[in-house]
């Protein structure tokens, strides 16, 4: 005999599937390791210490890297078709910040760096505009 | 727009959907939601009825509620919301009601209206949310 209660028993689940759950983003992450490599070839040319300098070279280039790892995920997730029709060279500002960003890598130039923090500020500019604050970032973070 | 009311009271819609889903699990069934893309509306956990006689008459609207395989994925089932249709193409745009946690067509594109055969019609389960789904533009 059936119950009601077996009845009323879901069959299967559906999913009101997301594929990144958190859905957490901010160029400000970009940011922040790109002031590194401008800080850090600042120190490397204020320094005479050899060791020193190798160091900086080291760290800027990790950091550089991290730099075209944040923007690869907001350029990939963050970032939506709908998105692309409000700013149609959204592809070509991405694809020229993180040539930028591999021009920091392997350079120690200073306006190179500067460029790269401009370009960034050009891509936050899209994320505000597109409510990112609002939608990716969790609220409540004292100023 | 016009409200059809399908039968009295919770206890008749109880009765009715028992007995629809004895009938077979083919018109009618039941389903729990897994997944926050469709918050505020649904929520985890909801359990809903689902049917699929509409869809065989006509083609669904912007704003209802539908199941579909995930066209990536296809052993997983979605629930969203169609936000258009393309009668040409034969195929919805479908979205999660929190655009910003949802994976929906923006990703994988529209979905072939072939592939969307159940409409969730009403919320049983929690109680105190139980009611018909309301159809967002």
């Amino acid at each position: 005999m059936l119950t009601i209660r077996s009845l009323l028993r879901p069959s299967r689940i559906v999913d009101a599937h997301c594929d990144i759950p958190c859905g957490i983003y901010d160029p400000e992450q970009a940011r922040i390791e790109a002031e590194s490599c401008l800080r850090i070839i600042e120190k490397h040319d204020a320094s005479e210490d050899k060791l020193f300098r190798a160091r900086c070279i080291h760290v800027k280039e990790e950091r550089a890297e991290l730099v075209k790892h944040h923007l690869d995920v907001l350029w990939h997730d963050y970032f939506k078709p709908e998105h692309l029709e409000k700013y149609p060279d959204l592809h070509e500002t991405f694809w020229k910040a993180s040539k930028q960003a591999s021009k920091v890598k392997q350079s120690l130039d200073v306006a190179a760096a500067k460029d790269l923090l401009a370009m960034i500020d050009t891509i936050d500019g899209m994320w505000k505009a597109t409510g990112g604050p609002e939608k990716t970032r969790v609220s409540g973070r004292p100023s | 727009m016009a409200r059809r009311r399908v039968l009295g009271g919770p206890f008749f819609l109880m009765l009715g959907m028992a007995a629809g889903i004895s009938v077979g699990r083919r018109w009618l069934d039941v389903v729990e939601v897994r997944g926050g893309s469709m918050a505020p509306s649904l929520l985890p956990g909801d359990r809903l009825l689902v049917e699929s006689h509409t869809y065989q008459g006509r083609q669904p609207r912007p704003g209802e509620v539908v199941l579909a395989a995930d066209p990536r994925e296809p052993e997983r089932e979605l629930i969203k919301r169609v936000a258009s249709v393309d009668s040409t193409a034969a195929a919805a745009e479908l979205r999660g009601d929190a655009p910003a946690a949802s994976t929906d067509s923006r990703e994988f594109g529209a979905v072939p209206l072939s592939e969307i055969h159940w409409r969730a019609v009403f919320r049983y389960w929690p109680p105190q949310r139980a009611g018909r789904l309301a159809e967002l533009d």
